[in-house]
């Protein structure tokens, strides 16, 4: 009696897992043309964005790479993650609404322009909030992708850890991207990511979390040497054929 | 630790009314004033601790204008030798918080600007040396490598200051009064920003700034004076706080909000702890009340609050 019993839990558990994988896999199915809708429509929206900052690459694609790199490195779980990115790809949503003369400027802002380009965490937050969950955080990491760990940044000054953690990712992320590509603002244009990663130790503390630049100075160096090790063996193959 | 977003307080008030005035009575940290700073408002901040108040004036009261060069090249010298250790009040806090070079600036620092004629001039100064200590301290606790010498950074902060103030107009009046003195003030909107019993790098980084603005090492002393100097501005959690002197301050008011944020604890338990006892104690004067949130992190359950009233 108790193996038949036995027996029986057995083809049920059976029965129950193989429904719970079908169930899995049908819902995966409704779900993924959805996820992937959404991922293009995000993309679109971004890709608009940068057009309009006047960036000739995907720079906001990137920066949520360079986001998702940190973030891995930094210890977010994989909810965080997400957030984190679609706040990268949105980050500077704001700068629709701004007016044209003030984003690509042929003279240096006065102080009521500067304003203006100011508002366009809180122009990006305000807009993705409406209508939206009040628990979504994408809105407040992109109202703070502007503040510096030294409180000397915009909208709120907020300071060191007070600024959230994935907004002080973005924050760098934005940073390393925009010191990648050239930018008509910026009289210097930087070399390489050795440059890039000189000038972001020598902000951190100042302008950037100290500890996630520790992070992406290990990634470029692991990166480097990586590039090395690979170039090297190409020659060694090449003086061996 | 708090993180007041100005534009969301204005933005939720003027649910209710329409803003055209910000009283602060008590604040304690000046660069949260920033973003209320550039709108075209009155606004009135009251900052109990002094050496606070003064950097609210160095950054605020625009009307000095900016830290001159003839100053900067007169007082921010290159160090070639060093200071003369037993007369540095600040040798205690060798090694502990600052570097041997450290020391020495910021004793030349706090000295070199009594020979500022300008008082307002010397409070810019002043108020540089809190942002490069701040800098110091960050990097002694992640021990990260030091690109500036201590004149450049100094320079480079009040660069920055001067860039801050550009174009600025002085709508900020600024006070330093004790509890005692305060009376409530007629406007639109008044404004609490909670503070907490904390134990943050920025409470540390306030402690040593107030002693080394009144010239000693002495950093017990210096907590002391400073709780004093907030004695029931302190909110402590999960007891029973006085919330009475905060009506009376809002008494000419036409609406009350408070601001805080919140870790570790979930929404409901703020809504209880603090929300509804300020709550039965404003019902008396304002008949509208409203809480907002707003999150910052699920994982953590940190979220910031504001908690707003209409007459």
């Amino acid at each position: 009696m108790p193996t038949t019993f036995l027996n029986l839990s057995l083809i049920l558990l059976v029965v129950l897992l193989t429904w719970l994988a079908y169930k899995y896999f049908e819902l995966h199915e409704i779900v993924a043309p959805y996820q992937k809708r959404y991922k293009h429509l995000l993309s679109g929206i971004a890709s608009m964005v940068d057009r309009i900052e006047g960036y000739n690459v995907r720079h906001s694609a990137e920066v949520a790479k360079i986001c998702e790199r940190l973030g891995i490195a930094a210890g977010l779980n994989l909810m965080q993650l997400q957030t984190l990115k679609t706040a990268a790809m949105l980050h500077d949503v704001g700068e629709i609404l701004l007016p044209a003369d003030v984003l690509n400027p042929e003279k240096p802002l006065d102080p009521e322009e500067l304003f203006l380009i100011r508002a366009h965490p809180l122009l990006g937050e305000l807009h993705l909030k409406k209508d939206n969950d009040i628990c979504d955080e994408v809105p407040a990491i992109i109202r703070w992708h502007h503040e510096r760990w030294d409180g000397l940044g915009y909208p709120d000054n907020l300071k060191g850890e007070e600024i959230p953690k994935s907004a002080r990712i973005l924050a760098l992320a934005d940073a390393i991207s925009a010191m990648s590509n050239n930018r008509p603002y910026r009289k210097h244009q930087y070399s390489g990511r050795e440059e890039i990663l000189f000038e972001l130790e020598s902000h951190a503390g100042l302008q950037f979390d100290p500890e996630l630049v520790r992070l992406w100075g290990k990634l470029i160096r692991k990166d480097l040497a990586e590039e090395i090790a690979e170039k090297l063996k190409q020659d060694d193959e090449e003086v061996e054929a | 630790m708090i993180r007041m977003q100005s534009s969301w307080l204005l933005e939720s008030v003027e649910e209710l009314l329409q803003v055209d005035s910000v009283a602060i009575p008590f604040f304690h940290r000046f660069s949260a004033l920033n973003w209320l700073s550039h709108l075209e408002i009155p606004l009135f901040a009251n900052f109990p601790v002094d050496s606070q108040a003064m950097l609210a004036r160095a950054w605020f009261d625009v009307d000095k204008g900016p830290f001159l060069d003839k100053n900067l090249h007169k007082f921010n010298q290159l160090l070639t030798q060093p200071l003369n250790k037993e007369t540095n009040p600040f040798e205690p806090w060798l090694d502990k918080f600052f570097t041997r070079q450290q020391i020495d600036y910021i004793y030349y620092w706090r000295e070199s600007a009594y020979e500022i004629e300008d008082y307002s001039q010397r409070e810019i100064f002043w108020s540089a040396v809190y942002q490069v200590m701040s800098y110091w301290l960050t990097n002694k606790k992640y021990r990260t490598e030091v690109f500036f010498e201590p004149d450049k950074i100094m320079a480079y902060y009040l660069h920055y200051h001067n860039e801050f103030i550009r174009g600025k107009q002085n709508k900020v009046e600024i006070t330093s009064k004790h509890l005692s003195e305060l009376e409530a003030k007629e406007c639109s909107l008044v404004l609490f920003p909670l503070i907490f019993d904390d134990d943050t790098e920025e409470d540390l980084l306030q402690i040593i700034y107030y002693a080394w603005f009144h010239g000693h090492a002495d950093i017990k002393l210096a907590k002391k004076e400073i709780s004093l100097a907030l004695n029931r501005y302190m909110i402590p959690f999960n007891a029973k706080s006085d919330y009475s002197k905060f009506l009376e301050l809002a008494e000419k008011a036409s609406s009350a909000a408070f601001c805080w944020t919140g870790k570790e604890l979930a929404p409901r338990i703020h809504e209880q702890v603090i929300a509804e006892p300020i709550r039965n104690v404003f019902k008396t004067g304002f008949s509208k009340s409203k809480l907002y949130m707003k999150s910052v992190d699920k994982t953590t359950d940190t979220y910031d609050y504001l908690l707003v009233f209409k007459k």
